[in-house]
């Protein structure tokens, strides 16, 4: 008892002495400008939605807090995202925004990685140590002018998402060629569902890519029909018809609703009704199975494949990708950022985050069981590239455009002019 | 007990409800104080942010109004230069003003420092709201990829407008104007276009919350506004131009959202901010109080648990002290009790004793008187010399036993352990009690049942005194015609060290009744009754006798019911001695085979067990027939035969004789009962014994002894000289002139003389005096006056001549304790003899000591 006692007196003692103790001794203070250092980084902005976790973002900012805590500055995030189809698209606004030298660095779709590349307004990323370790095909979709001009943290591959019950109920086996697809659209639509594929104005080109590149890709004379092509030996048209004539089809058949995809930003103008079961098709990126914002968690068996073609499914590959501004106010530092980033210790949180395919040939992850047929054709190397950088037409972008053509009702023979004049203006 | 202890309730609750109300008071105040605070500092925090805002927004006002100026002052110059176009086109844009465009008047087209084509299309100034009375344009994508306004200002030259400027500025501009990191960036801001409702300018941290947000429906969404009432109240704030502040929870957490107008409602400046943001200090503060709060409870709390551990402690001590003092209380109640008891028990034991005393002593006096009277009449002298013995023997049975229960009672009964049989200890208790029991009629029966030893380390003498206690209770006890039992039953060893013994006295007396047997044990206590007071005894005989044995560590218990009878029945153990079995007798006598038969189990089983170690083979019959066809069929292998049977003598004589046609000289003992009759016949056959039942090893072997060395014995005895005492010549010690004259007559009536002296000392110088060898013996008192009897001794032992060392000096003394009798051999006398002199333990002593001197 006494000892308890004795203990009492000593802490209430210590604890006076302690609160009584006056730690300022002097009443002036001062403020120190903080000094911290900022790269800028601009990046497309999905809408949000509350309380929703986005597993691609935080993957993302993973590694960028990785860069901030190793190299002690901040990634300061802008962002822009069209409010619809009539306002500038955020691959306009990069062009603007990169071409007045606003930000450090960006993430670019395919086309604009191609026109920026052409126009010396990229860094050539191949001195980063990181780069070391990338597969050739994200070297060779990203090159211009022999210049590593962007470098993704993932593998964008393209795919059908497919609502596997819809399928099973109306004893549809999953289709491999165009025509097996146009009959599955056939008798959804004739069991009441009107319009089997839910589209967007983004993603319908993958249909195109998939039938017109699937021989160029998957055959033994790749670079040699890339060089006719380049040189105008060969036609783009010529390739890219049957893919347009199968669009055609859909369009006039009723499968997609041309006007609705016309005016419908990626995910939002479809997933409603993918979600809701009434629709049983939709096209989107690898990453988009695995988060809750866009199709992870379904109350049906979803299953990604490739789009349809002659040598059956086929994963479209589009990398996106992060390139540096030449002229970045915060060159170094930016480099250094993406230098880390993009190295394998960042790309294995990215990839195991995520559960994508790593651009590092020393990362490799499993997949979601839904993703396993596309990751079994990429497993294969059976895939077309959405984007070439080694092609002097750009594919991703002039493709994109002139798909919305026939969404708004050019034919198929205006749509390969519009080809033909682009390999024209890049021939001269 | 009860009343106590409600009372003790009811003073706890009364002390309960006060701590209870103390409690609530100060938790309503600690609330109140809480609360108040909590509510000062929340309409502090919403006045600061409030401050807050209202200064962003007169800083962007401020920018906005320089920006405004500025271009006036451009105008201004442009009004006043020859080419407004060239000025234009020399214009380089900086970080604010990225754009600078004129519209010469009665044109729509015009030209940028850019160096294109400029018109009005694509900005909007509809919306009405003005800069220092400037018109500004709704946002808009510029041509650098980020949102941008427009100011257009007129160009007057004398009064006339002569053409619009107009000035692009970028919102990224405001950017370094706002506070980085809003409330240490727990707080988003947003600046808003109020017209278009886009989100200009956000917040650049990472991830989906802390960046993007497209339009104001987009922030709804985003933040779960989907309360269409306060959206629709909040957009028509917006149209209005107010200021708004209102609660709403984002991402779970409380938090105040704001809606800020600036430049009189054409851009909003919109956001949250948490509530624990916003009430750090009020948070603190009550987190302060609620600590400082708890630190008192928790003192007070330890004060009240040290206040009730001590009262615990007080209250343990005194019920402790309560306790001792009731055990204390109890205690002295007892001894005084038993006190009482004793004085009462002693008082009895006195008059007992003053009865018991006095009626042998009437007894010797009254004979004494008639001896004086009929001293002529040999006979009834003699017959009143048999009564005065009697009685002098009963008054030494009575010293005997309050002298035992004396020693008991100061500890100084030592037990004497030594080797015993229970053959001889039987034997011994049979021979004293079975006369005792015939001479009352009685029959006495003794069974001896399941004892595998027969030899035990032991006091055989207080054994002894126990049997026969408890024994010549029974017989006392017993009305004529009754029987009594004695069993000694071997029970399962605890230790193969030691064999368990119980011992019963039963018999079907007068018995006991239960207030009686509670006190059997104590001291001074005697049953009485009409049939038993004619019962003499001193009351110590069942006290001495339990007292015994817990020294010997055994126990005893009684049972008994008035006229049915009583049990005694003692427990006890005795240590087995190592040399147990003697194999080498039975091979010397050639006895490897015996065959017994007996038509009681337990003496069968008895006689194995006992002859088990003895290597001797051992076949029991409990049929004679049985038996007797074994004996014919195995013929020649038994060396003996022991018959038993409760049959009549003469069946069993006929029984040994058929065992005779079969073995003509096989050795057969008959084991009867000690009462049987007719023993003379079986003794008359040849090579026969007779054992008395119970069946003991050692008996079996003294008996073959006694069969294969009788005619030596029997020469030997016929040649013994009995010793006497005829010739001898005695010194005795002796003061009392009248044991001096018994001890002188019955030495002269034995044929010796004797010497007596008063005192050692005379009894020394006697001696001096007398030539060597003089005397056979010398009789020592002890007590005796100038010298006692051990310094007469010693004395005598120390004379310088040859017979002092040898001469038998024999105590005779009433001291008759152990230690007198070491006493009295360590200085030097050779035996010691208690008084009263018994006559032959005088003879024996004299005899033993003169065979010795021969």
């Amino acid at each position: 008892m006494k000892k308890i006692l004795l203990l009492l007196i000593a802490f209430i003692t210590i604890f006076s002495f302690t609160a009584c103790t006056n730690h300022q001794n002097s009443n002036l203070m001062t403020s120190e400008p903080q000094q911290q250092k900022v790269v800028n980084l601009f990046g497309p902005m999905e809408k949000t939605n509350p309380n929703a976790d986005n597993i691609a973002r935080t993957a993302f900012d993973m590694t960028v807090a990785l860069a901030e805590q190793k190299l002690n500055l901040l990634v300061e995030y802008r962002t822009y995202t069209a409010e619809n189809y009539k306002e500038k698209t955020y691959d306009d606004v990069t062009l603007d925004r990169i071409r007045n030298n606003m930000d450090d660095w960006y993430l670019l779709n395919p086309d604009i990685i191609q026109i920026l590349g052409t126009e010396g307004k990229l860094v050539d990323l191949s001195v980063l140590d990181s780069a070391k370790n990338l597969r050739e095909v994200v070297k060779t979709a990203n090159t211009v002018d022999g210049k590593l001009v962007a470098i993704p943290q993932e593998v964008v591959v393209h795919g059908l998402f497919v609502n596997k019950d819809m399928f099973d109920k109306y004893n549809l086996a999953l289709p491999n060629t165009p025509e097996e697809f146009l009959h599955c659209c056939e008798v959804f639509q004739q069991n009441g569902i009107e319009t089997p594929i839910g589209a967007n104005r983004w993603w319908l080109e993958n249909f195109v890519f998939a039938q017109a590149y699937a021989d160029l890709y998957n055959g033994d004379t790749t670079q040699q029909e890339i060089q006719q092509l380049n040189s105008g030996e060969r036609k783009y048209s010529d390739y890219m018809r049957n893919g347009f004539e199968f669009l055609k089809k859909l369009i006039d058949n009723g499968y997609v609703d041309a006007e609705k995809a016309y005016v419908s930003e990626a995910i939002e103008g479809e997933i409603a009704d993918f979600l809701a079961q009434k629709t049983p098709i939709v096209m989107a990126y690898w990453g988009a199975a695995n988060t809750d914002t866009a199709y992870g968690n379904t109350d049906f068996e979803l299953q990604v494949i490739g789009f349809p073609s002659n040598k059956g499914q086929m994963p479209v590959v589009s990398m996106t990708g992060y390139a540096v501004n030449v002229n970045a106010e915060h060159l170094h530092d930016v480099m250094n950022v993406l230098d880390i980033i993009l190295s394998d210790e960042a790309l294995q949180i990215y990839a195991e985050t995520n559960k994508v395919i790593s651009p590092s040939k020393n990362v490799e992850v499993d997949c979601v069981p839904a993703l396993k047929p596309l990751n079994d054709k990429i497993q294969q190397n059976i895939y077309v590239l959405g984007s070439n950088a080694g092609m002097n037409v750009e594919q991703w972008g002039n493709t994109c455009l002139i798909v919305r053509k026939l969404l708004t009702g050019a034919s198929v023979e205006e749509c390969m002019a519009e080809f033909d004049a682009l390999q024209q203006k890049a021939l001269q | 007990m009860e009343k106590k202890q409600k009372n003790r309730k009811d003073k706890s609750i009364s002390l309960l409800l006060p701590i209870i109300l103390v409690f609530c008071i100060l938790g309503t105040v600690v609330f109140s104080v809480s609360h108040k605070i909590s509510t000062e500092m929340s309409h502090s925090a919403i006045q600061n942010l409030s401050e807050s805002l209202d200064l962003m927004k007169g800083t962007i006002e401020a920018i906005l109004l320089k920006e405004a100026e500025f271009q006036k002052l451009i105008s201004h110059e442009i009004a006043n230069i020859e080419n407004p176009e060239e000025f234009i086109r020399s214009y380089h844009k900086n970080q604010t003003m990225v754009k600078l465009s004129i519209i010469l008047s009665g044109e729509t087209e015009g030209i940028s420092n850019t160096g294109e084509v400029f018109t009005e299309d694509g900005l909007n100034f509809s919306f009405g709201k003005k800069v220092y009375d400037l018109p500004i344009s709704e946002s808009y994508l510029n041509y650098m990829g980020t949102w941008a306004y427009t100011i257009k200002c007129p160009v007057i030259k004398n009064r006339k407008q002569i053409a619009t400027l107009y000035a692009e500025y970028v919102y990224d501009s405001f950017d370094k104007s706002l506070p980085n990191g809003f409330y240490n960036g727990k707080a988003m801001l947003y600046i808003m276009d109020a017209k278009t409702e886009r989100l200009i300018l956000k917040p650049k941290g990472m991830g989906e919350r802390s960046a993007g947000h497209l339009n104001l429906e987009d922030f709804f969404r985003a933040n779960n506004i989907l309360d269409s009432n306060l959206r629709d109240e909040l957009r028509s704030s917006v149209k209005n131009g107010k200021n708004v502040l209102f609660y709403h929870d984002i991402r779970h957490k409380n938090a105040l959202n704001y809606m800020w107008s600036v430049n009189d409602g054409a851009i909003y400046l919109i956001g949250y901010v948490p509530i624990e943001a916003i009430q750090q200090e009020g948070k603190t503060v009550n987190q302060n109080i609620f600590i400082v709060v708890a630190v008192m409870l928790s003192a007070f709390f330890l004060c009240c648990m040290l206040y009730y551990f001590n009262q615990r402690q007080q209250n343990k001590i005194r019920k402790e002290r309560e306790i001792e003092r009731e055990i204390h209380n109890k205690q002295l109640a007892e001894a005084l009790q038993a006190a009482q008891i004793a004085s009462n028990s002693k008082t009895t034991f006195l008059s007992n004793m003053s009865h018991d005393i006095r009626t042998p002593m009437n007894a010797v006096l009254g004979f004494t008187t008639l001896l004086a009277m009929d001293a002529e009449n040999p006979a009834k002298v003699r017959e009143y010399t048999k009564k005065i013995f009697a009685s002098g023997q009963h008054l030494l049975s009575l010293i005997n036993d309050i002298l035992d229960v004396s020693k008991i009672e100061s500890g100084k009964v030592v037990l004497n352990i030594d080797k015993f049989t229970l053959n001889d200890l039987v034997s011994s208790i049979d021979a004293i009690i079975r006369p005792m029991a015939k001479s009352k009629n009685q029959i006495f029966h003794m069974e001896v049942t399941g004892i595998k030893h027969e030899c035990f380390m032991g006091d055989e003498t207080r054994i002894n005194q126990i049997l026969i206690n408890l024994l010549s209770n029974a017989v006392k006890y017993t009305q004529p015609k009754g029987n009594i039992w004695f069993r000694i039953i071997g029970l399962k060893q605890r230790s193969h060290q030691y064999e368990h013994i119980r011992i019963e006295v039963e018999d079907d007396g007068y018995g006991m009744t239960p207030e009686y047997l509670e006190t059997i044990f104590d001291a001074f206590t005697r049953a009485e009754n009409s049939t038993t007071n004619k019962v003499q005894g001193t009351g110590l005989g069942m006290a001495i006798t339990k007292n015994i044995i817990e020294l010997m560590g055994g126990t005893i218990e009684v049972f008994s019911e008035v006229d049915k009878g009583s049990l005694f029945r003692v427990e006890l153990e005795f240590r087995i001695p190592e040399e147990q079995v003697d194999k080498q007798f039975w091979k010397n006598y050639g006895i490897s085979n015996i065959l017994a038969v007996d038509n009681v189990l337990d003496v069968c089983q008895s006689i194995k067990t006992l002859m088990h170690d003895t290597d001797v083979s051992i076949e029991t019959f409990v049929d004679i027939q049985k038996a007797l066809q074994t004996i014919y069929d195995n013929k020649q292998l038994y060396d003996m035969i022991l018959l038993g049977c409760n049959a009549p003598i003469t069946k069993k004589i006929d029984t040994a004789k058929k065992i005779r046609e079969i073995l003509p000289d096989v050795c057969i003992i008959f084991l009867i009962e000690n009462d049987s009759e007719d023993v003379e016949q079986m003794i008359d056959m040849e090579n026969t014994a007779i054992l008395i039942k119970p069946f003991f090893v050692s008996a079996l072997k003294e008996k073959i002894l006694e069969m294969h060395h009788l005619s030596n014995s029997e020469n030997a005895f016929s040649n013994t000289d009995v010793p006497t005492l005829e010739g001898m010549h005695f010194l005795a010690a002796e003061d009392n002139e009248i044991n001096a004259e018994i001890l002188e007559e019955i030495l002269t009536m034995e044929g010796a003389s004797c010497e007596i002296v008063e005192n050692g000392k005379m009894a020394l110088e006697h001696f001096q005096k007398s030539s060597e060898y003089e005397f056979d013996a010398i009789l020592m008192d002890v007590q005796m006056p100038i010298m006692n009897g051990y310094e007469a001794t010693k004395a005598i032992r120390a004379l310088q001549r040859k017979d002092a060392q040898t001469i038998p000096i024999i105590a005779m003394t009433a001291n008759a304790f152990v230690e007198d009798e070491k006493e009295a051999l360590k200085s030097g006398m050779n035996i010691h003899i208690s008084k009263p002199i018994d006559i032959d333990m005088l003879y024996q002593t004299i005899k033993q000591c003169v065979k010795r001197k021969e």
